[in-house]
């Protein structure tokens, strides 16, 4: 070994430069060399000086050496019998020559490579997003291995459902040693914290103690639960997330075995997870899952979310049939609940992804699809234009012995270097946009969108971006090679200079303006047809009037609210100090508002038409209000009376029915006076008829059924309050009032009517949102193409147009020639276009479930915008080719 | 037989006579410097091993190497002679210039 001889240079420096120089001749003499002029250096200067000029020498002598390496190697694979110099050489001055070239038409290169880098761009941020939401929505390990068993059933929209607690225990019993383990069920749970600061309500869910091991996730601190804290007895317990731990107890490391107050009851913290689990829906708290007597006995009740792993060696197949089998026995135990339903088994992220969300991808993706389309038709125009111009050089280059395949690799060169240089931007625009997505997004929504915050480049999004980048290249890099490789020396050499070649490469250049025109408009039909249908549904009918409502929720734990009265009293005290705040005209509360993000249904009975399997029975939206709810809604009664303070507990149970409930199940007369029943509730006398709502848009109108809050108090209540002015502006006050009926209860989701409706078209606005700025991008390129290629064309007849006016043409008639060739390439392009914007728009109406509608009239509108525009690109090269002095246009030529 | 004509650029005659010049001490470090010094030339450590590279293959550096040194971390240095191609290479591109100079100095020395 040697002996250390003073200061040593940066040695990870000295071992990469020493593996750059693998192969060179010099290379120990090169290290040698740096070493002593170091020590030298660090002898007159000073170590550091010494050591910065170190690394900055090997740093160069690295790169340059490593580069040659490569090349040479790349080289020597592609032609090992190189003649004239060595392989790595021509690939060099290849490279160099391409730089050159493509440096000296800087414009070009830039309008090449901006154009490149928004198309590839828009399509990595929405590979961006199918990745987060359909291919890696979740991160924990084994992810393939997670299932989620479901009920099945023929009647359900999807045809999938929660499951019901008898059916999982049944499920977990007769599945023991299958081919799935650790099956767990969760229940949503909103959990009501209270402590140092003010009431919180937090998202959490119960879950069985097998729930972790499902999911393999294992506490930071502390363990997770016990298979004996199922028994309601032992389950005053939780696991907290790291989030929630931060937050609310100041990463306490002694929290585990502290105990908190949740739903005002006393539970001890077992244990925190780490901060990569929230699952499900970024939920912060986990408590165990106990099921009271009538719950092991409930099939009706489908409220259960299911979790299972495969077991080792196991497959979907073999969990599929075995759930299947175990259903059927089921089906045949409890004929009156389960005979017509079924059990299925899917993958996690199958299971999780909401029905809808794969068409709306699709669409997206296909729209960046033709947007990339679009960009490189415009490249492809624009090289060809420029491949044109050489047209000359390279027939000389030909005719004095160049190989046509060095010409043509030189052209895939440049392509090739075009799309290098935009994969960087690409992923900044794809960054920036993915980034503006997330940070649109209202956090209260994010949680159910599986992924959505997870949303962001990945090593899968930039792999897929230059997967896409190469498949770019290859589109429009063909064109211009293949003009390349049939260019004829002779033919090129003979012309008068004149760029631009024959009819057949004009007519390719016209093809793709064609083509460019006939991709945007279909993307401008969907667009449009998106915001048509936001705005049809934020400014259409409601049934109700959303504007100056404020709303406000709050969950009624079961400890300090244990019966109906306690309930109905926070209730009413609650509209009382509500309706007395500055501001405020009325105040109610129901169980669900319109537009709200939650539902009840209930299946009903009608008096004299008697149905015997209650699995049959048809479904309502159910809502429970207080008197004034009609009022404060501005909701109509139709027929028959509102609800009154005598409409009390004991006194006859009434309802009142929506006009769709009405006319569907009383369609001859009136239901006034008639009787109804919810399962396992009381005959309810019908008292009055009032408007239908749009609660859901996918549903449109639905038929209701209104009961008085003190007949059935629920746990979960909306407020809604009418004010004077601004809703938002009583906020402060509406909690002050609400704080005084119990100062432990929080409230959330305080927000106006309206907003609360706007949140309920997120997705759509979403679409709309994202189709918009396709269609924008598609619009502005197809625009720039036609004006492009028309000022080409303009420019290739200089000649001919200034004969023309020699001969007695007037400005007028040489425009309008221009004109009207633009025209006929529109004409065309429309006309495909409005095929293509048939067919898109079928397949939306199909994929997005009807929210949308093709409406021929919009699409002829825009058709005919998109003309109108593309003709007014074209002005300007029919102005210049109108300004055209004969003698100049002559002489030049 | 006539040996094959040799040309050199500019940094390569430059090279071949700063060789000449250290003698016995030229290795790639004096001849950087004297580089720096004598021609006023900053070229980089890449370049220097290319173009005494790119001599050795044509035939006007010949190279040796010398004594393991604890300074270079156990490698030897690599010293550079020129050849009788080299000599003949700066002869050839003396005599060119002086023949292009010959009656141009008085020229250059008004301007």
């Amino acid at each position: 070994m040697t002996p250390r001889l003073g200061p040593e240079p940066p040695c990870v420096i000295e071992r990469f430069l020493d593996r750059a120089l693998a192969g060179a001749i010099y290379r120990d003499d090169i290290i040698g060399d740096l070493r002593e002029a170091f020590l030298d250096l660090a002898v007159r200067r000073g170590e550091t000086v010494a050591r910065l000029w170190y690394a900055a020498h090997a740093t160069r002598l690295t790169l340059r050496y490593g580069l040659r390496i490569t090349l040479c190697a790349r080289a020597a694979h592609y032609s090992p019998q190189a003649r004239g110099g060595t392989a790595m050489d021509r690939v060099l001055m290849d490279v160099r020559y391409a730089l050159r070239s493509l440096a000296k038409r800087r414009g070009m290169t830039v309008a090449v490579v901006v154009t490149l880098a928004l198309g590839i761009g828009a399509n990595a941020a929405v590979f961006g997003v199918v990745d987060a939401m359909l291919l890696h929505p979740f991160t924990m390990p084994d992810v393939d291995r997670i299932v989620m068993p479901m009920t099945t059933s023929p009647r359900w929209s999807g045809h999938r459902e929660t499951v019901s607690p008898a059916d999982f225990l049944d499920w977990r019993r007769q599945w023991a040693g299958g081919a799935v383990e650790h099956l767990a069920a969760t229940e949503w749970w909103d959990a009501n914290l209270v402590g140092r600061d003010e009431p919180e309500r937090v998202l959490g869910f119960h879950v069985s103690p097998d729930f972790f091991a499902a999911l393999d996730g294992r506490a930071a601190l502390g363990r997770t639960f016990l298979a004996e804290e199922e028994v309601a007895a032992n389950a005053r317990r939780v696991v907290i997330s790291d989030g929630l731990w931060r937050r609310r107890f100041g990463a306490d490391p002694a929290i585990v075995g502290q105990p908190v107050l949740i739903d005002g009851l006393q539970s001890i913290v077992v244990g925190v997870m780490p901060p990569t689990f929230t699952f499900p829906q970024l939920a912060e708290i986990w408590a165990p899952l106990s099921f009271d007597e009538k719950a092991t006995r409930n099939r009706t009740g489908h409220y259960l979310t299911v979790f299972g792993r495969l077991a080792n060696g196991r497959t979907l197949d073999d969990a599929r049939a075995q759930l299947k089998t175990i259903a059927q026995r089921l089906a045949a135990d409890h004929p009156d609940t389960n005979a017509q339903l079924g059990a299925e088994v899917m993958t996690l992220s199958r299971g999780m992804a909401d029905v809808g969300v794969p068409a709306v991808l699709g669409l997206w993706q296909a729209a960046g699809i033709f947007v990339l389309l679009i960009a490189c038709a415009n490249i492809a125009n624009l090289l060809l234009a420029r491949a044109a111009e050489r047209d000359r050089e390279i027939a000389i280059r030909l005719a004095l012995g160049s190989s046509r395949g060095r010409i043509i690799r030189e052209s895939l060169l440049e392509s090739a270097i075009l799309v290098a240089a935009s994969i960087p931007l690409a992923l900044a625009i794809a960054s920036a946009s993915l980034r503006l997505m997330h940070a649109m997004m209202p956090a209260r929504i994010v949680r159910y969108i599986a992924g959505w915050d997870r949303l962001g480049l990945d090593a899968w999004t930039v792999g897929g971006t230059i997967a896409c980048a190469a498949v770019a290249a290859l589109i429009f890099g063909a064109l211009p090679a293949m003009h390349m490789a049939r260019g004829i020396v002779a033919d090129a050499l003979k012309s008068d200079g004149r760029t631009g070649g024959g009819p057949g490469r004009q007519r390719v250049r016209r093809a793709l303006v064609v083509a460019e025109i006939a991709l945007a408009l279909p993307l401008l039909v969907a667009a449009m047809l998106s915001i048509s249908t936001i705005r049809s549904y934020l400014i259409s009918w409601q049934g109700y009037d959303p504007n100056n409502v404020l709303t406000l929720r709050a969950v009624l734990p079961e400890s300090r609210y244990p019966d109906d009265d306690s309930r109905e009293r926070f209730a009413q005290l609650a509209v009382e100090q509500l309706s007395v705040v500055a501001g405020v005209r009325q105040a109610s509360v129901g169980n669900v508002i319109p537009a709200a993000d939650s539902n009840s249904r209930r299946s009903i009975e009608i008096a004299g038409k008697p149905i015997a399997d209650v699995s049959k029975w048809p479904r309502v939206d159910y809502r429970v209000i207080s008197t004034q709810y009609f009022e404060v809604l501005r909701l109509p009664l139709l027929s028959g009376r509102t609800f009154t303070t005598a409409d009390r507990k004991g006194a006859e149970p009434v309802a009142i029915v929506s006009e769709s409930l009405a006319r569907k199940y009383w369609p001859s007369g009136s239901p006034i006076g008639e009787r109804l029943r919810i399962e396992d509730g009381p005959w309810m006398r019908v008292v009055g008829i009032c408007g239908d709502v749009v609660h859901d848009w996918f549903d449109g109108r639905v038929a209701t059924l209104y009961r008085p809050l003190p007949q059935a108090p629920a746990d979960s209540l909306f407020f809604a309050v009418r004010t004077a002015g601004d809703p938002m502006a009583a906020v402060a006050d509406a909690r002050a009032a609400l704080a005084h009926v119990d100062a432990t209860q929080p409230l959330f989701d305080i927000m106006s009517m309206r907003q609360v409706l706007s949140d309920r078209t997120i997705s759509l606005q979403y679409i709309a949102a994202v189709m918009a700025a396709f269609a924008g991008l598609a619009l502005l390129l197809a625009v720039l193409g036609l004006y492009a290629v028309m000022t080409y064309l303009v420019t290739q007849r200089v000649r001919e147009i200034g004969v023309r006016i020699a001969l007695g043409a007037t400005g007028r008639d040489v425009a309008r020639l221009t004109l009207t060739q633009a025209a006929r390439l529109t004409a065309v392009g429309l006309a495909i276009g409005l095929l293509l914007a048939i067919a898109l728009g079928r397949g939306m109406e199909a994929g997005l479930l009807g929210i949308v509608s093709t409406d021929l009239r919009v699409t002829a509108a825009l058709a005919i915008a998109l003309g109108v525009t593309a003709l007014a690109a074209s002005y300007l090269p029919a102005r210049r080719a109108a300004s055209i002095d004969p003698m100049t246009a002559l002489r030049t030529e | 037989m006539k040996a094959k004509d040799v040309y050199v650029g500019e940094l390569e005659q430059q090279i071949l006579l700063i060789v000449l010049r250290l003698g016995d001490d030229a290795y790639a470090n004096p001849i950087g410097e004297m580089l720096t010094l004598t021609a006023r030339r900053r070229v980089g450590r890449g370049a220097l091993y290319t173009a005494l590279e790119r001599l050795e293959a044509k035939g006007c550096l010949r190279s040796t190497m010398g004594e393991p040194l604890p300074e270079r971390g156990g490698r030897a240095r690599r010293y550079f002679t020129v050849t009788a191609a080299g000599m003949r290479a700066l002869r050839d591109s003396r005599r060119v210039l002086l023949g292009l100079w010959d009656g141009l100095e008085s020229k250059l020395e008004t301007s």
